[in-house]
């Protein structure tokens, strides 16, 4: 069977296969019967606020924590029952977990060591992996005065060298200052593209998560609340959960009060707003709009609202104009580049196109 | 003006005026008296020491004693300093108080209760006999194992307390790393655990075998006369023998090797904590 989307054989969308995973600790469910499948090569990331079960998933699926029920399968083995130390899956942990007694070599060279090869024998592989994250220099030296960039990528090269059918990562930049933290993850993307690593990060940060992954799963309270690429999520949140905590986003709470042709109306505090969907009268909605797709000058058939200009933040590559609409909604208007054409305290109308309103119902 | 380094020098004060006139003087002393001879100093008293085998056999069996009670108390040690380390509330109170309560009981009453336990009538001879086990009384007491045994209890808290810092201070995600990187546990434990946990096991070795050197009540009590130690050695020099330049030699000869074994323990735990 091929997968009409992606052309390639179904069974390869399911390299990874987590099928009906659940997790309670003490009568509190973690985890509730998750259904996840990774392709191989796949580069996906588990999103979400702490405490939503992201770390749960990685530690179930890297056999560090057990399911209470479900299966995992991965590259067609069954590994549901297996221990961690065989079932071939390296793990980046959140503080790197470096073996402090070791030198950067010897961590690397542990798993080869652990998988029963001389020493000589992993002396090739471990500089070859060291040269790949430019460690090399560093072969020799205890693991305790690196950096934190420097002592990443040895985590990196101590779980890559023993060639794992899938690598986890641990929220691994969340160690690292901003700059640096950029600069390793478009390394370590391009690192692992280049020898078809299967992974998963867990991460709380949302740019982090879009940046490193074909796909991302959000999750929330122990589920998965949608699971699909970056400009999906995007431009096309499953639920509000999704829309607030992918992108920042203007929400405003209505009612719909006509519907046609797959348009509704919905009343807010800001005034009618339409946007595609199909709910029925009277329901109970959200809509939103992202900060980028405001328009200050809109053109006809646009939603448009009315704010005083509250503020005008100029950031450099853009600025931003922070809006209070009647009903003291606030809206942020993102513009590309530096605007001085902006006064402070003037009241405008702004707009956006219905087809970028985006709206969920709302939970009762 | 007095610096910052001046000043904490001064804290340090009152502790080195303290030891230098009840530690450093008389073993100073000591030393003095046991090199002291009728025409100036001399090692005499050492030379005739090592020279009776009686001498030997008490050294040796003091030795042998201290090692074989710090490696009893270290195999009991080092598993329960881990289960102490994974305990939680009311089971890490259970642990502590019944490592340090016994320790508030005295050498003394401890002593007298092992009796009651292991003497010919007691409750393990009883216990074996009624079994069928033996049909004579077996003897536990007055013998070197049941000093062992003795000791090592007593300073079991000197080598779990050591070890269950360092395990507590034990980044968990280690053995996770090394699990996810195909370690067996055996391997797990031989690689990462155990060498992460030696500065812990030096440290409480050091302390127990210190101890168990030097130990005079739990012998007196345990094996009386029979099995004679250094430290008892010593007390008869003194009290019994009025030989002072004996003790003196007897204790010169036990502070060096309590020197040596602090020192040693000291340069163990600086080699593996410098690699940290």
């Amino acid at each position: 069977m091929i997968d009409k989307v992606t052309d390639q054989p179904v069974q390869a969308r399911r390299y990874l296969d987590v099928a009906g995973v659940a997790k309670s600790f003490k009568g509190t469910v973690i985890m509730d019967r998750m259904n996840f499948r990774v392709a191989k090569g796949e580069l996906v990331s588990l999103l979400g606020p702490s405490g939503c079960g992201k770390t749960t998933l990685l530690r179930i699926i890297a056999g560090l924590l057990e399911a209470d029920t479900g299966a995992i399968v991965l590259g067609g083995r069954n590994i549901t029952s297996l221990p961690a130390h065989r079932r071939n899956i390296s793990v980046v942990f959140q503080n790197y977990a470096l073996f402090p007694h070791l030198t950067v070599a010897e961590n690397v060279a542990f798993g080869l060591r652990a998988r029963g090869m001389t020493k000589a024998d992993a002396r090739a592989p471990v500089a070859e992996t060291l040269a790949l994250v430019r460690m090399e220099a560093f072969a020799d030296r205890p693991v305790a005065g690196l950096s934190g960039g420097q002592q990443q990528r040895v985590a990196v090269a101590r779980a890559l060298v023993v060639s794992p059918d899938l690598l986890l990562l641990d929220e691994p930049f969340s160690a690292l200052d901003r700059k640096l933290r950029e600069t390793m993850q478009i390394e370590l993307k391009a690192l692992l593209r280049s020898r078809n690593i299967t992974a998963i990060f867990v991460t709380h940060d949302q740019e982090e998560a879009m940046g490193v992954s074909d796909r991302i799963a959000v999750m929330n309270s122990g589920k998965i609340e949608q699971f699909a690429e970056p400009s999906t999520l995007y431009a096309r949140p499953a639920s509000p959960f999704v829309m607030d905590f992918v992108g920042l986003s203007t929400r405003l709470s209505g009612r719909v009060t006509a519907q046609a042709d797959g348009i509704v109306t919905v009343q807010t505090t800001a005034g009618a707003l339409r946007a595609h969907g199909d709910y029925p009268q009277g329901t109970a909605v959200q809509v939103g709009v992202r900060p980028e797709l405001i328009d200050p000058e809109p053109t006809a058939g646009m939603n448009r609202i009315n704010v005083q200009l509250d503020d005008v933040m100029t950031l450099g590559s853009k600025t931003v104009l922070h809006g209070v609409a009647t009903g003291e909604d606030q809206f942020l208007c993102e513009l590309s580049g530096i605007r001085t054409d902006f006064t402070r305290g003037a009241t405008v109308t702004w707009g956006w196109s219905v087809a970028d309103t985006l709206i969920h119902a709302r939970p009762t | 003006m007095i610096g910052g380094s001046n000043r904490i020098a001064l804290l340090a004060v009152p502790g080195l005026a303290f030891l230098a006139v009840v530690y450093a003087l008389p073993l100073a002393l000591l030393l003095f008296k046991s090199l002291q001879g009728a025409n100036g100093l001399t090692l005499v008293t050492y030379i005739d020491f090592f020279s009776d085998e009686f001498n030997r056999v008490v050294l040796w069996r003091t030795l042998r004693v201290a090692l074989l009670t710090t490696l009893l108390a270290l195999v009991i040690a080092y598993p329960t300093a881990f289960a102490m380390a994974r305990a939680k509330g009311i089971w890490l109170t259970v642990f502590l108080v019944a490592l340090v309560l016994p320790m508030s009981l005295g050498v003394i009453v401890k002593a007298f209760a092992w009796s009651i336990l292991f003497r010919s009538n007691g409750f393990i001879n009883t216990s074996l006999q009624a079994l069928g086990i033996t049909d004579e009384p077996v003897r536990m007491l007055f013998t070197e194992t049941a000093l062992i045994i003795g000791a090592a209890n007593v300073f079991l808290p000197f080598m779990v307390l050591p070890i269950y810092s360092v395990i507590r201070q034990l980044d968990s995600s280690l053995p996770e790393a090394a699990s996810s990187l195909g370690a067996t546990p055996w391997f797990r434990f031989t690689r990462v655990t155990l060498p992460l946990t030696l500065p812990g096991v030096v440290a409480g070795s050091a302390f127990t075998f210190s101890l168990a050197i030097s130990m005079y009540v739990i012998p007196s009590l345990i094996v009386g006369e029979r099995q004679q130690t250094l430290s008892m050695l010593i007390a008869r020099s003194f009290f019994y023998l009025r030989d002072e330049p004996l003790g003196s030699t007897i204790s010169a000869i036990l502070l060096a090797i309590a020197i040596f074994v602090v020192l040693f323990s000291s340069w163990l735990a600086g080699r593996l904590g410098a690699r940290q």
